[in-house]
């Protein structure tokens, strides 16, 4: 009864004042008395109109022309990218010093930034990253426009380095596509800060396609309702990306590279310095469910939030790749002429430049103990081709107490390596010259010129060999009800039946005690019978 | 007396509870499949248009989209209607039997389960027309014998598209319903 009033007794006391405010609103001059001026009907929502800066009313010929305007104001900013891995492309890991980064890392995907810059820079935030000849200093090469347009006309192409599009040109070559040139004044006086659709353009799109890479970000998330993620639901919370990756001298937070997946202590105050905010503790700390659902709270030792609150990812038609076969690329058609074959869905299965694909929907995770700590395979790495090799390894197991049971997405590959030398190899792919894989469907000529590009021995010799990249799942969160039951875990075939090194009810059990405790209750029922059988005879017998 | 009258009410309850379990994986079937949810879904259909007999397809319908627009979550389901006038047509001209167009058009789910597989699930089309009859037992045994060919997989062809488009049936018949279809 108690309880019943104190949730009452504040709901009334706020629903009064509320419908005050709201049933007598205040007048402009009740509140600014007679000299008051009526205020615009509507305010930007930045302080600063863009339109009206000398220095951004020009028609301007390139990407860093607009960069050098956007430093007459916002003097510090390109020194604070610099600093930033959406430009280096490094990262390097505290714990072990290894320096993973796009720039140095073997994926299984596309594989390799390595002589193939001009198409990947599409998604570098800076413009003319052709070849390691880049200059890494030089300021007005940092893009603004990429992350602050707001008008969703600047787009990067494959092929130009960064740049975006300056004359109106066919693309993909061949295909009858026009693309428009993008107006950059217009897109420099349209700036404000990134909305899903700026840090979708390449995260959603990774690997070459809607949905490829991540498995929980695809372009469903640029308007998604609340059945997809519960925090980014268009017409709930509506979180845009750096409601949790929050931002701090153009620094973005959260990494795949540099994790927090175990995090410990109650909510973090926003405000507070705090080096792992994009996570589910930030805010709801590490006993997140009420106290009535003790037994919950005691699973987050041992269970990362997305387990449980995940329970499929790619949870739409985009659907997200699975496997890569680069062994089958370079295979022709019949007739001699490259093929390009979709799946059932419409996504791609075989591409005569890149191999075959697998892909799904609504897939349902792997799970793999995770402290936040992955080795990453880097350009030069010794692997050993008669196993699996693991572009990442996550560290962590069921004794660390620093790890979870993560959700992840495994991407399975075929890859070309050097039967020699043992290393994965760096393949020469996009582009129009000679030994482009994509335009002469020569793996020879390619490995060649990758392999030049980045230093590396190459003894002539190239097999494949499989492997895997684990992605840790942690968007696309969803509403507590959708949350994964206790008997999908708690089961002999459950969600993490092959979690090793914990104990779980119902999954496991022990032969001694189970045979133990079946013969004391058979026991009990034969005793039990033994004792009516005598009671009944001796009953008849008088 | 007493022993052979209990000895029957018994026998009576086990077979009742016996039947009373099993009705329901009697009537229907659950079958796994080696393909993800699209491509099951764009063979049958591919089959169903291949078998002849006057099948058609109806329609493909999500039963998962209004509750992902109502804030909720399940994993995939597809359900492919089809139809064949051959089959439909005795049954919708007899006033007797009509009822039973409660069943038409005929549909086969493709569901993906918490393991991860795909599944179809189908009606037991030639047991359930034993029920209503010798007439109804007969069609529904056609309907049976083409049901079991949907289902038939040749994994040396191409994944073909799923239909995702089929044109619902409207006035009885579609454009499908050219071919066929009820």
């Amino acid at each position: 009864m108690f309880s019943t009033i104190r949730i009452v007794m504040p709901a009334l006391i706020l629903y009064a004042f509320t419908a005050n405010a709201i049933a007598v609103p205040t007048k402009p001059e009740a509140a600014g008395g007679q000299g008051a001026q009526p205020v615009a009907a509507s305010v930007m929502p930045s302080t600063a109109d863009h339109h009206k800066f000398k220095a951004l009313q020009k028609q301007f010929k390139s990407g860093p022309e607009v960069t050098e305007a956007c430093l007459t104001c916002h003097t510090e900013s390109a020194k604070q990218v610099q600093h930033t891995k959406h430009w280096t492309w490094e990262s390097v890991d505290p714990q072990t010093g290894q320096n993973r980064g796009k720039r140095n890392i073997i994926n299984n995907f596309c594989t390799s930034v390595v002589s193939n810059e001009a198409d990947c820079m599409a998604c570098h935030a800076g413009y003319g990253w052709k070849d390691n000849r880049f200059d890494f200093t030089v300021e007005k090469n940092v893009d603004c426009l990429v992350c602050h347009d707001t008008t969703g006309t600047y787009r990067k192409l494959p092929g130009f380095a960064g740049h975006p599009v300056y004359k109106p040109l066919e693309f993909p070559p061949g295909s009858g596509r026009r693309v428009e040139a993008v107006d950059l004044m217009r897109v420099a006086q349209n700036i404000g800060m990134p909305s899903r659709t700026n840090c979708g353009s390449c995260h959603f799109f990774g690997a070459g396609g809607n949905g490829t890479k991540h498995g929980d970000l695809d372009s469903s998330l640029q308007h998604p309702g609340k059945y997809l993620d519960v925090h980014m639901d268009e017409k709930g919370l509506n979180f845009s990306c750096q409601t949790c990756h929050a931002t701090s001298k153009h620094q973005v937070s959260g990494s795949r590279y540099n994790m927090a997946a175990a995090l410990k202590g109650g909510a973090h105050m926003r405000g507070m310095k705090d080096a792992s905010p994009a996570s589910c503790q930030s805010c709801h700390g590490n006993k997140p469910h009420p106290v009535t659902m003790t037994k919950l709270n005691q699973h987050t030792d041992k269970i990362a939030c997305q387990t449980c609150h995940i329970p499929a990812f790619a949870r739409n038609e985009i659907g997200t790749e699975l496997s890569w076969d680069w062994s089958h690329a370079t295979k022709m058609g019949p007739d001699g002429k490259p093929v390009l074959r979709m799946d059932s869905a419409g996504r791609r299965a075989f591409d005569s430049k890149k191999g075959t694909f697998a892909w799904d929907s609504y897939v349902i995770p792997e799970y793999r103990w995770f402290n936040g700590i992955a080795k990453y395979k880097v350009i030069g790495d010794k692997i050993d081709p008669t196993q699996t090799v693991q572009i990442n390894e996550f560290g962590g197991s069921a004794d660390d107490p620093d790890s979870r049971v993560w959700p992840v997405k495994v991407h399975r590959g075929k890859q070309p390596y050097d039967k020699v030398n043992l290393t994965l190899t760096l393949q020469h792919t996009g582009g129009e010259d000679d030994t482009a894989l994509w335009h002469n469907y020569d793996w020879q000529k390619a490995i060649t010129t990758g392999m030049e590009a980045g230093g590396l021995p190459y003894s002539g010799e190239f097999g494949f060999v499989s492997t895997e990249h684990t992605w840790p799942i942690t968007h696309m969160v969803a509403p507590k009800g959708d949350a994964l039951s206790c008997a999908q875990c708690h089961s002999k075939n459950g969600r993490l039946k092959d979690v090793e090194g914990v104990y779980m009810p119902a999954r496991d059990g022990s032969k001694v005690l189970d045979t133990l405790g079946w013969t004391l209750a058979l026991l009990a029922l034969m005793g039990a019978l033994v004792h009516g059988g005598i009671r009944i005879i001796a009953a008849k017998r008088g | 007396m007493f022993k052979v009258i209990g000895g029957f009410v018994a026998g009576v309850v086990f077979v009742g509870a016996a039947a009373y379990n099993f009705m329901g994986s009697l009537m229907f079937r659950e079958v796994p499949s080696p393909y993800g949810v699209e491509e099951t879904v764009a063979r049958i259909q591919q089959n169903i248009q291949n078998v002849g007999n006057g099948w058609a397809l109806q329609g493909l319908r999500n039963p998962v989209k209004p509750l992902e627009a109502d804030g909720g979550n399940a994993l995939p389901v597809l359900m492919i209607e089809a139809c064949s006038t051959k089959y439909s047509g005795p049954i919708l001209n007899d006033d007797a039997i009509r009822f039973l167009s409660i069943l038409m058009p005929c549909k086969i789910s493709v569901y993906k389960k918490n393991d991860g597989k795909t599944y179809i699930g189908l009606m037991n089309a030639g047991l359930m027309g034993r029920m209503f009859g010798t007439k109804v037992g007969e069609i529904m045994a056609g309907v049976a014998e083409d049901q079991a060919k949907f289902t038939i997989f040749d994994p040396d062809t191409p994944a073909p598209a799923m239909i995702k488009n089929t044109p619902a049936a409207s006035g009885g018949s579609s454009g499908g319903g050219a071919a066929g279809g009820c």
